[in-house]
């Protein structure tokens, strides 16, 4: 019985606690605008809803007469883009385009040039090691990246992923390591690059057309 | 009749040994000091006893810590008890956060201090000639003197990468009035540990840490 009496002090008594902790730390990837549209070339038309750097990605540009009324060599919009992430990322793309005209002469996804520009990882707190992968040929105005077709005369963009018909479904558009070190999302800093879509004014078939782009960051 | 006297002084003989480790054993003690809490969590929780008479053991999960979780910061409180009838001391060791990646959650990651030393219950041993004494750098609200470094990343005033090996974390005179041989409801203090996280981009990953908290005799100083 002492011996009983006696654990059931003990029991109630002791010189250590214990606490125990755990967290946990999911893959996180965002995509935002990393600021205003630059809309060149154009006539008529304009930057519809422009972007707002660190806000959510969301803008509508109408690129105006694309006809030979244009005079301009191409029509182009660059749309900044801004990519944080706590692993490694993939940046891809899907675009629709819809035109009004019926004949093989109406503006169709390979008219539509794209390319991504140069990355930029900068500031504090952005991951400056390893390198980005930009799998789409740069700024589509570029003289390498397209030319007249000998054949039919028509522009047409020729480099590997330069225009949207590459793009019929998700197709990866820019991978890289981790973009961010271990810093609060309240830190505004991430990588940047530039989205460059084109449009030579040509003999299009008269009509509208829209063009609608999704870009989708993912942590494989 | 010898024998019957031998019986009852070897009897008594046995109730002192019994009683005297017990006696001894309530000369220090630590225990759950109330029901710990969590601010700011997604997926998160804290579990451990509300009542001053049990043990101290407590399971934290700050769950969601990546730019996932909004919040600014993941913030537990937990109040602990102590209970003494001599000088006494707290000390801290931490084990089991060891990430390889610098990016990963460090022990500097968790902002780790205590403050609010109260009596137990309402009653407690006040003496006049010593204080209880937070130990340095750790008398501090982590949640409120966070800051932002130089390489952007959170910092504390005090973390768990400021335990090294057994931590002197507080000390000071005897703390309860009585010599119970029982943990009670009353009669000692308590004080609350506060951990923080700030949810940052963190390589991705779960980690795990496990804090033993002791109280032992501490320096000699008067009541």
């Amino acid at each position: 019985m002492l011996m009983m009496v006696q654990a059931a002090v003990c029991l109630g008594q002791s010189t250590t606690g214990t606490v125990s902790m755990s967290a946990t730390v999911s893959k996180f990837v965002e995509i935002n605008s990393g600021g205003s549209v630059t809309l060149t070339g154009n006539s008529g038309g304009g930057v519809t809803t422009d972007g707002v750097a660190n806000n959510p990605l969301a803008v509508s540009i109408n690129l105006g007469e694309l006809g030979p009324g244009n005079t301009n060599s191409f029509v182009t919009a660059t749309v900044p883009l801004k990519l944080r992430s706590n692993a490694a990322y993939v940046l891809s793309m899907s675009a629709t385009v819809t035109s009004s005209g019926t004949s093989a002469s109406r503006i169709g996804a390979a008219d539509v040039g794209f390319g991504l520009g140069t990355v930029t990882r900068s500031g504090i707190g952005v991951n400056n090691t390893g390198t980005d992968t930009n799998a789409t040929s740069g700024d589509p105005t570029l003289a390498a990246n397209g030319s007249v077709n000998a054949t039919t005369g028509r522009y047409e963009f020729t480099a590997v992923r330069s225009n949207l018909g590459f793009f019929s479904s998700a197709t990866t558009a820019l991978s890289g390591p981790i973009i961010m070190n271990a810093v609060p999302r309240s830190n505004a800093n991430g990588l940047t690059v530039p989205a460059f879509f084109a449009i030579k004014p040509q003999f299009f078939e008269n009509g509208t057309t829209t063009i609608s782009v999704t870009f989708t960051v993912t942590a494989p | 009749m010898r024998l019957r006297r031998f019986t009852y002084a070897l009897v008594a003989v046995l109730v002192l040994l019994g009683v005297a480790p017990a006696i001894s054993a309530q000369a220090l003690d630590i225990s759950a000091g109330g029901q710990p809490t969590i601010t700011g969590a997604v997926n998160g929780s804290v579990t451990g006893s509300a009542s001053v008479l049990n043990d101290l053991v407590v399971t934290i999960n700050f769950g969601e810590v990546s730019p996932l979780n909004t919040n600014g910061i993941v913030k537990v409180v937990v109040p602990i008890a102590l209970r003494s009838n001599q000088p006494y001391q707290v000390s801290v060791s931490t084990s089991g956060l060891n990430n390889a990646n610098p990016q990963a959650l460090q022990a500097s990651d968790v902002g780790f201090g205590i403050q609010n030393m109260r009596l137990l219950g309402g009653a407690g041993k006040t003496c006049t000639q010593s204080t209880h004494v937070f130990q340095s750098p750790f008398n501090n609200d982590p949640a409120t003197a966070a800051a932002i470094g130089s390489n952007g990343r959170v910092s504390y005033a005090s973390s768990l990468a400021n335990l090294s090996g057994s931590t002197v974390i507080l000390s000071g005179p005897e703390l309860s009035k009585n010599n119970s041989s029982k943990r009670q409801q009353s009669d000692g203090y308590v004080f609350d540990a506060i951990f923080t996280v700030t949810p940052q981009f963190f390589a991705a990953g779960v980690s795990s840490a496990t804090l033993i908290f002791s109280i032992s005799p501490g320096p000699n100083v008067p009541c």
